[in-house]
């Protein structure tokens, strides 16, 4: 039994791209949000240092850039006032676990901080000799204490209210240029720096030297506590490394996938479907290279790259999953945003109203209203339910269609009409195959003939085509000839045309000039 | 002689009475099909020429439904009566002409004897009369008493010049047959004796009349002719056939009232319904004659409302229809079509519930392009033949079982029969292991425009089920035509040779992407490209331990390596471009074969190279049509065509060809083979299964050929010693479905293993405690089982004497 078979195009030589896994689908999705796309405030003139976001939603986040921090709401994304109080850049922020105060360190040594709602000025906590440009709050509960690092190798545990230094950290011999606090005990805390060293602070047990040292063997750029609090994440010179610390500083991984400087990293998180549950921790880094990759750590697996045009130096990710902010070294702000699945759900201060939409007391149908003859078209079919098939139509186009009818001008009209070279050759070539493409063309009318001729002056150079249509043309201007002469508007056709191929020729001239000094060439290199 | 590969649609097939089975007519014998599953389960063997003709015995009650007897008549002029259910010959008739037709109008109507005794059986027969040499024979149809097993001597109904196939009317009172322009119509008298005279009815055309058919009732006549119009005459023969019958004697001679008949034919009225665009060769009355069946060349089966003429279709069947019969069971009927396949038919809605396929007959149009290979291709390890069909389809074909395997579209295009040929599948290749196959379609330009030649690499699951497109490489060869694919025997490289010049050797990679391991790529990449001195290159062949590729290069044959692509060496010239090239299973031996294809070459030669020494090791004068060589030794087989003057005296017509056996060592053939129809054929070694074929036990290797009707004969290359078979038939599975399941379909749960063993019908060797078991409805018929039982006990006492 026959069937009928759609006329398809050629296929094309695929390029090794592959479906896109959920995971870089996800990590694709995060676009950058229409309505914000055009609003210059985005980008800044100079390098955007460090970015944070509030632990508390909506999750605003800042960026350091210059001698001002600016603060981006989380829900529009929109920037609020910049904070604009330094002396000298700013290199270094924070937010305090509730989200309320956010700390800065800037290039003058010291460290400021700020009420992050109403931006005013709280604190100053001088004590560093040099710049700082590492600033962190604990992660867990404490309110009362930070940590900050700075270029004269010192790590400062400050007790904010008096605006005291509590603990000076020796033990680095070069810059401190990153830190992080634990995500679980409010007492420990990691910094990293340029004499390649990691060190491990616990403020309970000592207060002179380190828990534990590690070596990144490269100046270190960025340390991250990954969320379970026993690994930790260091990057530095082309790659990031991952240490458990409770294991006794052990090294696991050593990713080494970017090209240039690692600059920071951020946790970030993969949601499928949603509750906790299915929400699996990444480590984003960013590199000089200008590509962010997705680690899993798991898995100990690069599970996706993006590409950014500039060198990147900041990364953050909204802990709901639902922003993503990088910052470049020319000041732009690359914001991604994920859309919300849930549109209703809103905070308002700390609280949180659903707002429920099917509500329970919901009317039955009756047949006197028009849903009724509706009800159940979109049902989803459960897992259980038996699935019967229907079965599939073949798509036909119009010139399908057509050509089962074998009207083949009508055909080859249509598909002239559609403008897609690809399926125009296809319908030509199924002409050729049923031998009736001269006749075809000897049957256009003069409209049509336009049509035609269009077509072949835009594509009958074009390499992929140009086999079955430089002849076509030939044939085109033989047949039709008389036609032709007497239409102004075809012999403009024609005049492109002859200028197109003059110019085709031109280009098979020097190539084929290039050819000739080549072979020689290729010639004597097989001989010897 | 192990042969198969026979038409199935040479003549119409034959239901039985419960329509259980469908009895076909294929060559020298009747394969009887179950229509339920579409299996072989019988053959009946014993004429020894072509079959023409196979009635079945109609039913007259309800209780003699489930009587299998049939009558049929052959070429070798016998007739002969069957019991097809054992299936076992009861009766043979010897005539002593040539028949190319039967009917036997008796058996349609029942007769009421009133003496007791059964009156005589007669059958009416279109009869050769072959005469000497030179003279043409004569044709007639004659009648036959079948009781008396003779000729009835002086009835002669019609003498004819070309062999006519006699029509019956359905019930039984009219023969029929059509000769060039004009119907000739007997009527049978109801007491038919052996001296009895006859009434006939001429009906006049002023085309040539392809087909008729009689109206199941009443006197209505149709007929198909050349152009495809359908001509309807009723009332036939009211003058001449009523005038016995007085009771009705309106005479109706006035010649106006008769619209459309032809003067002085005998008939009312004559109506002409013209569709079919070319000759209508299939035209049936359903049983209750309210409808009229026709079909022709363009694959649709057309439905005529035989009052109003109005028309509903059966359209796609996509070959041209050759016959239409409907089977006693009114659910089911069938239709035969060109490429060997015969359709089951479910009827009132004429949806198609299966096929039966026998193995796809060369087209027509496939000659017209001499050179374009299309000659089937064997998978040698699994005993495979893949033939290219006109629907751009390849059929794998099991030489072994004699049935189709699976169909593979190659190239995704609606076929119309009848269309000229303008795309086609040239050339087929399997790998070795047949994992792999490689197609070569071309489109042929319209004016010098737009011609492709694709090469396509498809990757062939197990046991040739699926099949799929792995790699579409679109002019391989610029427009070239490719001449020759060959896969290395060691796997995952292949090369394709071409008339334009060069060569090119493609490799089988599999791509790991970088990022994500799990998803794997694998397709077929250019490897490296060679040519030699511009010369077209005819074939290609690796050796059997795939180091040595050697490219016929026009006249001379260029040994390279595949895996570098660097030339070895070059030998031979040979006078006339090289058409064949085999290196010979492990030895150094290499044969080719040269001839000028198209006109007839003068000098053709094959040609045995020691590779050790890179020369002629010896040479034969022989036009070679197809080469192949045993996989272990150095033997090879040719299949070499005699020369066209050659054939100067016309007995030994049948025996122009031959199959020669060498060992390459020595220029001796081992045996011979004469064949027929050698154009267009194949040859090959194929490996056997002992439990499939019992030959001798010193090789597992048979010769198989094809020849250009694609009918195949597996030969022992090396004894005298005939491959006997048993064909694995399927019983016939009797769980017909009625009541609940016919209506609702099988119950899921249920399963009817016990009645599924399939029970041998074929002589085994289990003791008699295994024959008789299983429940008795399934056993085997009882004349089977004795001679089993019989032949059990002789085995034991011969086990006792050793």
């Amino acid at each position: 039994m026959a069937e009928a078979f759609p006329v398809k195009p050629k296929l094309r030589p695929t390029s090794s791209k592959l479906t896109p896994t959920p995971e870089a689908k996800y990590w694709r999705s995060f676009k950058i949000p229409k309505d914000i796309e055009t609003t210059p405030s985005k980008s800044f003139t100079f390098p955007i240092n460090s970015i944070a976001f509030s632990p508390v939603a909506p999750h605003d986040f800042v960026a350091t850039h210059s001698a001002s921090v600016s603060i981006f709401s989380g829900k529009t994304l929109e920037p609020k006032p910049t904070i604009s109080s330094f002396s000298d850049t700013a290199a270094a922020v924070s937010f305090r676990c509730d989200g309320k105060l956010l700390a800065a360190g800037d290039l003058t040594g010291t460290v400021h901080v700020f009420d992050a709602n109403s931006r005013s000025h709280l604190r100053r906590l001088k004590g560093h000799a040099a710049a700082v440009r590492s600033v962190s709050y604990p992660r867990a509960a404490d309110k009362l204490h930070l940590f900050s690092g700075g270029d004269d190798s010192v790590v400062k545990y400050w007790d904010v209210t008096t605006e005291k230094c509590v603990f000076n950290l020796l033990g680095h011999k070069d810059y401190v240029r990153c830190g992080d606090a634990s995500p679980i005990s409010d007492e420990m805390f990691v910094s990293g720096s340029y004499d390649h060293r990691v060190r491990v602070w616990d403020v309970r047990v000592s207060n002179v030297s380190s828990v534990m040292e590690l070596n990144h063997e490269k100046p270190v750029e960025s340390v991250l506590y990954l969320p379970s609090g026993g690994l930790i994440a260091t990057a530095g010179g082309n790659f990031v490394k991952i240490w458990d610390v409770i294991g006794g500083g052990k090294l696991l991984y050593s990713m080494e996938s970017h090209i240039k400087t690692v600059t920071a990293l951020c946790m970030g998180k993969v949601a499928r479907g949603s509750g906790e549950e299915a929400e699996e921790n990444r480590i984003l880094s960013v590199a000089l290279d200008g590509y962010m990759k997705v680690f899993d750590y798991a898995k100990l697996k690069i599970t996706h790259s993006l590409r950014f045009p500039e060198p990147l130096l900041s990364v953050g990710f909204s802990p709901d999953c639902s922003t993503r902010v990088i910052g470049t070294s020319k000041g732009n702000l690359y914001i991604g945003r994920r859309k919300a699945k849930v549109e209703s759900e809103e905070v308002v201060g700390g609280m949180q109203w659903k707002i429920v939409e099917d509500d329970p007391g919901r009317k039955v149908l009756r047949p006197s209203y028009f849903k009724y003859f509706q009800r159940g078209q979109n049902l989803k079919p459960s897992e259980g339910d038996y699935l019967i098939k229907r079965r599939k139509k073949v798509k036909m186009a119009e010139f399908d269609k057509l050509l089962k009818k074998f009207r083949h001008r009508e055909a080859l009209v249509a598909a002239l009409n559609r403008r897609n070279p690809e399926s125009v050759v296809a319908v030509m070539e199924e002409l050729v195959a049923r031998k009736k493409l001269m006749k075809c063309v000897s049957n256009l009318d003069t409209e049509e003939l336009a049509l035609l001729l269009a077509f072949l002056q835009k594509y009958s150079t074009m390499p992929r085509y140009a086999g079955l249509l430089t002849r076509l043309a030939n044939k085109v201007v033989e047949l039709r000839a008389e036609d032709i002469k007497s239409s102004d508007q075809l012999r403009s056709y024609i005049r492109n045309l002859k200028r197109d191929v003059e110019e085709e020729i031109r280009i098979q001239q020097s190539l084929l000039e290039i050819q000739g000094i080549i072979s020689p060439m290729l010639r004597i290199a097989a001989r010897s | 002689m192990f042969t198969g590969g026979k038409s199935f649609v040479s003549l119409p097939p034959a239901f039985s009475n419960d329509a259980k089975r469908l009895l076909v007519c294929t060559g020298n014998t009747v394969s009887i099909f179950s229509t339920s599953t579409g299996l072989q389960t019988c053959e009946l063997e014993g004429h020894e020429a072509q079959v023409t003709s196979v009635i079945v015995v109609p039913a007259t009650n309800p209780t003699s439904k489930v009587l299998c007897y049939c009558w049929t008549s052959s070429l070798d002029g016998k007739i002969r009566y069957w019991d097809f259910a054992a299936p076992e010959l009861m009766k043979t008739i010897d005539i002593r002409f040539r028949i190319h037709s039967m009917v036997i109008p008796s058996l349609l109507h029942p007769r009421n004897d009133s003496t007791g005794k059964l009156p005589d059986l007669y059958a009416y027969i279109s009869t050769e009369d072959v005469k000497q040499e030179g003279k043409p024979s004569s044709f007639g149809i004659q009648k036959c008493n079948l009781t008396k097993s003779r000729i009835v001597g002086g009835v002669t109904l019609a003498e004819t010049r070309k062999p006519g196939h006699v029509t019956i009317s359905p019930s039984g009172k009219y023969i029929g047959t059509c000769e060039k322009r004009k119907l000739r119509i007997w009527e049978i008298p109801a007491k038919d004796s052996e001296h009895v005279g006859y009434k006939k009815v001429r009906l006049h055309h002023t085309r040539s009349i392809t087909t008729m058919a009689f109206h199941p009732t009443e006197r209505v006549v149709a007929a198909g002719d050349v152009t495809g119009r359908i001509l309807l005459w009723r009332g036939v023969g009211r003058e001449t056939f009523s005038n016995s019958k007085s009771s009705n004697g309106r005479m109706n001679t006035d010649g106006e009232d008769r619209p459309g008949v032809r003067d002085t034919d005998d008939a009312d009225s004559c109506t002409t319904w013209h569709w079919h665009s070319s000759e209508v060769n299939v035209l049936f009355f359903s049983s209750d004659g309210a409808y009229l069946y026709s079909g022709g060349k363009e694959g649709v089966l057309v439905v005529w409302q035989l009052d109003t003429g109005k028309k509903k279709f059966l359209p796609r069947i996509g070959s041209p229809l050759l016959y239409f019969i409907n089977s006693p069971d009114p659910t089911l009927s069938s239709i035969s079509c060109a490429d060997n396949q015969i359709q089951l038919l479910r009827m009132p809605s004429m949806e198609i519930l299966r096929s039966i396929s026998g193995i796809k007959l060369p087209s027509s149009h496939m000659d017209m392009y001499e050179g374009f290979g299309s000659v089937v291709v064997f998978n040698p390890t699994a005993g495979l033949i893949a033939v290219p069909a006109e629907n751009y389809r390849v059929q794998f074909y099991s030489l072994f079982d004699d049935r189709e395997i699976s169909q593979v579209q190659i190239c995704e295009r609606n076929h119309q029969p009848g269309d000229e040929i303008t795309v086609k599948v040239n050339l087929v290749a399997l790998s070795r292991d047949g994992s792999t196959m490689c197609t070569v379609e071309t489109r042929l330009p319209e004016e010098g425009i737009g011609s492709l030649v694709t090469l396509k690499f498809w990757v062939c699951g197990s046991q040739k089920k699926q099949v799929s497109l792995s790699t579409v490489i679109y002019e391989p060869h610029r427009d070239a035509e490719i001449s020759c694919i060959a896969f290395r025997p060691t796997g995952n490289m292949a090369v394709s040779s071409s008339h334009g010049g060069d060569f090119k050797v493609w490799v089988h990679r599999h791509e790991l992407t970088p990022k994500d391991e799990t998803v794997q790529r694998s397709g077929w990449k250019c490897h490296a490209v060679g040519s030699y001195k511009k010369k077209p290159m005819s074939t290609a062949a690796f050796s059997s331990d795939g180091s040595v590729l050697a490219v016929a290069a026009d006249k001379v044959i260029t040994l390279w390596d595949p895996d570098r692509n660097t030339l070895l060496a070059v030998i031979g010239d040979s006078l006339e471009p090289i058409t064949n090239l085999t290196f010979i299973g492990k030895s150094e031996y290499l044969v080719s074969a040269s001839a000028s294809r198209g006109s007839k070459s003068s000098n053709p030669q094959l040609t045995v190279w020691s590779m050790s020494k890179l020369c002629v090791a010896w040479s034969y004068r022989l036009d070679i049509e197809a080469i192949t060589c045993s996989m272990d030794d150095s033997t090879f087989a040719v299949l070499a065509r005699s020369k066209p003057n050659g054939s100067a005296d016309e007995s030994s017509q049948h025996a122009e060809d031959m199959i020669l056996l060498f060992n390459a060592e020595k220029a001796v053939p081992l045996s011979v083979w004469f064949v027929s129809k050698a154009q267009g054929g194949g040859l090959s070694f194929v490996s056997s299964d002992e439990d499939k074929v019992s030959g001798t036990k010193a090789t597992d290797e048979v010769l198989a050929y094809i020849n250009g009707a694609r009918e195949y004969v597996l030969l022992n290359p090396h004894s005298e010693q005939d491959i006997s078979r048993q064909r694995g038939f399927t019983n016939l599975d009797d769980t017909d479905t009625h009541g609940y399941a016919s209506v609702y379909g099988e119950l899921p749960e249920f399963s009817l293993k016990a009645d599924q063993t399939a029970f041998p019908s074929m002589p085994s060797g289990k003791t008699w405690k295994g024959i008789f078991s299983g429940p008795s409805h399934a056993l085997p018929p009882l004349p089977k089982l004795c001679s089993d039982f019989l032949e059990s006990l002789l085995e034991r006492r011969s086990g006792v004497v050793e």
